[in-house]
């Protein structure tokens, strides 16, 4: 290749030769020198080397037809893919709409079952219920108290390179500092994002998110709780409520607390009812089911049919 | 020239007719246009060195595209597709390397 075709005396020019040339110095198609050979030998009839030449140019005809196809099929792939991608968000919205319509189906026939069980029970026992309701997270509560609100930082990182770890985030321990401090000043009822919390609320992180009681919860988050006058004062006091003012100045997280008059904080959804059998009775299971939820009692073999499911 | 025009009028071809490739010889085409892409390029240097042959060149395509797609048959039979494939395609791509160098160097002399 370095020779010139035409032969003439001139030194023959020397190229850097760089790694993949070196690799492969000799002709890669020895080939076309021995036809070239050939020719030069025995020169074809020119009726031949009309069809040689009218074959490569259907061969190029198939070439450019074979590059089409293949080009069109990877796009045709590519939507493939990213459909699929949105179906499943659409599919996962959906659900996520159904489950809100379903609690608030499910909130509704509890406070109908509510206000059925007040007609049936008399004044003083009623007003117990509601009590312990309240108490335990189970009926919806209005009355004053304060919010505090809580937001990441706003985003100076790159959101496309994610330099960084990101722009600092409210963390899970962060929501349950406060709805911990919260309760220490007299909460007596604490709602995260319209997320009621009960004795067996869970506040925890998966991944990126933030799960109240399994449900996602976004930023910003407002903690809103009903208490005493106190309350707010007391909560400013704490440690909790220092260490987040702090995290507040250090990193920009966003954390303010205001006192807020008539709050109305929802029920907590589904109760996870959990029974207690007394032992020893005679066709009792031993242990294993003591979490069977009412309604699907799974063997009928239940010893006491759990009345009522409350 | 012819060609070029050729080559554009396969392209216009295959954009007008859209076929629709059978799903048993989707895993095939990428192979096969990298087989005949190495064939091309071998074609171009042939042609920049003055010693292009016409039955070389046809012969050089339909093998290579044919011997390419076994390769991927075959690995797909003994369960090493991905791998033949990835095989295929690293020799390929160091031959139309070497070819676009030799044709880089006939074009710009260096």
């Amino acid at each position: 290749m370095s020779t010139d075709p035409a032969g003439r005396e001139r030194p023959t020019r020397t190229y850097a030769p760089d790694f993949l040339t070196e690799l492969f110095r000799n002709p890669l198609e020895p080939g076309y020198a021995a036809a070239a050979q050939r020719r030069r030998v025995d020169p074809p009839s020119r009726v031949r080397a009309r069809s040689a030449q009218t074959v490569t140019v259907v061969v190029l005809v198939v070439l450019g037809f074979l590059l089409a196809v293949a080009y069109r099929q990877t796009m045709e792939d590519e939507p493939g893919r990213s459909q699929a991608r949105s179906g499943l968000v659409t599919q996962i919205k959906e659900r996520e709409r159904e489950t809100d319509e379903l609690s608030a189906r499910a909130d509704r026939l509890r406070e109908e079952v509510g206000r059925q069980r007040d007609a049936a029970l008399s004044g003083s026992a009623a007003a117990r219920l509601r009590d312990l309701e309240a108490g335990t997270g189970m009926g919806r509560v209005r009355g004053d108290g304060v919010v505090v609100r809580l937001a990441d930082a706003s985003g100076d990182a790159d959101a496309v390179t994610g330099a960084g770890a990101g722009p600092p985030r409210v963390l899970y321990s962060d929501l349950q500092g406060v709805a911990n401090a919260l309760w220490s000043a007299g909460a007596e009822a604490i709602s995260i994002n319209g997320q009621r919390l009960t004795a067996t609320s869970t506040i925890r992180s998966a991944g990126e998110a933030i799960l109240v009681d399994f449900r996602p919860v976004t930023g910003p988050y407002e903690v809103s709780a009903i208490g005493p006058g106190s309350m707010k004062r007391r909560f400013e006091k704490s440690r909790n409520a220092d260490l987040m003012r702090e995290v507040a100045e250090k990193t920009g997280l966003s954390f303010g607390v205001r006192e807020a008059d008539d709050l109305t904080l929802p029920a907590a959804p589904e109760p996870q009812l959990r029974y207690a059998e007394p032992p020893g009775s005679p066709s009792a299971s031993p242990s294993g089911d003591r979490s069977a939820s009412p309604g699907s009692t799974g063997s009928g073999t239940s010893p006491s049919p759990s009345g009522g499911g409350r | 020239m012819i060609a070029v025009l050729a080559l554009l009028a396969g392209v216009v071809l295959g954009v007008w007719l859209d076929p629709s490739v059978p799903a048993a010889l989707q895993p095939y085409l990428p192979i096969a246009v990298v087989a005949a892409l190495d064939a091309v390029f071998g074609g171009v240097r042939a042609k920049l060195d003055r010693i292009f042959d016409d039955k070389q060149f046809v012969v050089s395509f339909i093998s290579n595209v044919l011997v390419a797609a076994l390769i991927v048959y075959l690995g797909d039979q003994l369960g090493v597709g991905g791998q033949l494939s990835t095989g295929v395609v690293v020799v390929l791509g160091v031959r139309i390397f070497g070819n676009v160098a030799a044709i880089r160097r006939h074009l710009f002399r260096a």
